[in-house]
């Protein structure tokens, strides 16, 4: 009985091995392995960044939805008495101050835990809405969108900023760009719905800290990477508050 | 190149099938990772600014 084992150097082996190849030949043919090995983990890589990611982000999603229900149910909402700007004109009355407005402010979300909700009805990505989590690691921005920690919460006055993927991990921010000034962005914590209309789109360095800092009234920031399938750039887009809880206690405010 | 590197493998063909399996799976863990990081440097940080 004539045994096919898998030992080496039987003379059958031997007898398959093929003539050895001139040099020319055989560099043709290293050059011609490593090229397609080369294509094979060039096209894992694409596969990966596009479908794998997103896949991962999707599954994510989820949790992050019944994470947030449960962070809601346990959010306190305070009102805190803010007096409103000094309008600059003589007060003659130092006894007449004006009223404080009420602002309602939520408790700190965790770190790492999602807090919010982000929909742009103008597109249809963000349509349903797309999680945020506290924090901007690498970590926080492949399950979700990510809150900018140490900038104000949606909803509060000051600059709040949110980061998302362009074109990996679900693609959040894909079509960015294609936000109008006067597009609506809406962003629900648990407070209310906070509704932010477009005001400007930029594109800046990515260490142009400038876009995050605080300013007057309630802002959104929106950033994430430009121009597609490149980190180069930072493509931001600035909205203003319009409507919400806070709104009208942060119009009187300024 | 493959058949080559499979008969390199020591033991009989179920110990070669399995240590195959796990090689192929360590190698394509590695490649997860390489691949995350790499598209974080190239492609997306994420859009994070600072």
């Amino acid at each position: 009985m004539t045994e096919s084992t898998d030992t080496t150097g039987t003379p059958d082996d031997e007898a398959a091995t093929p003539p050895r190849r001139s040099l020319p030949v055989r560099i043709g043919r290293a050059a011609g392995w490593t090229l397609v090995w080369l294509g094979a983990l060039t096209l894992g890589f694409v596969a990966h960044q596009l479908w794998i990611t997103s896949w991962y982000a999707q599954q994510n999603q989820h949790e992050l939805a019944q994470e947030r229900v449960a962070q809601w149910a346990e959010t306190s909402i305070t009102e805190v008495a803010v007096q409103p700007a000094d309008t600059g004109e003589p007060n003659e009355d130092p006894g007449d101050t004006p009223p404080p407005v009420y602002l309602k402010v939520e408790s700190a979300p965790e770190l790492h835990a999602a807090f919010a909700l982000i929909r742009i009805p103008s597109i249809e990505r963000l349509a349903d809405g797309w999680n945020v989590v506290e924090g901007v690691t690498r970590a926080d921005l492949k399950t979700g969108t990510g809150h900018m920690p140490d900038t104000a919460l949606p909803g509060q006055p000051g600059n709040a900023v949110i980061s998302g993927h362009r074109t990996t991990y679900g693609q959040p921010f894909h079509e960015l760009d294609q936000l109008q000034p006067g597009d609506l962005i809406e962003v629900e914590t648990a407070l209310g719905t906070h509704v932010y209309a477009v005001r400007e789109t930029l594109v800046v360095a990515p260490t142009e800290l400038s876009v995050t800092e605080p300013k007057p009234g309630a802002w959104l920031t929106l950033t994430t990477c430009h121009p597609k399938f490149s980190a180069r750039q930072r493509l931001v887009v600035v909205a203003e508050l319009v409507a919400g809880p806070n709104f009208e206690a942060i119009q009187e405010m300024s | 190149m493959i058949r080559r590197l499979y008969r390199m493998l020591p033991g009989p063909t179920p110990v070669r099938i399995l240590l195959s399996i796990v090689i192929i799976a360590g190698v394509l863990v590695g490649l997860h990772f390489f691949y995350d990081w790499l598209g974080t440097i190239v492609f997306d940080t994420g859009g994070t600014v600072g």
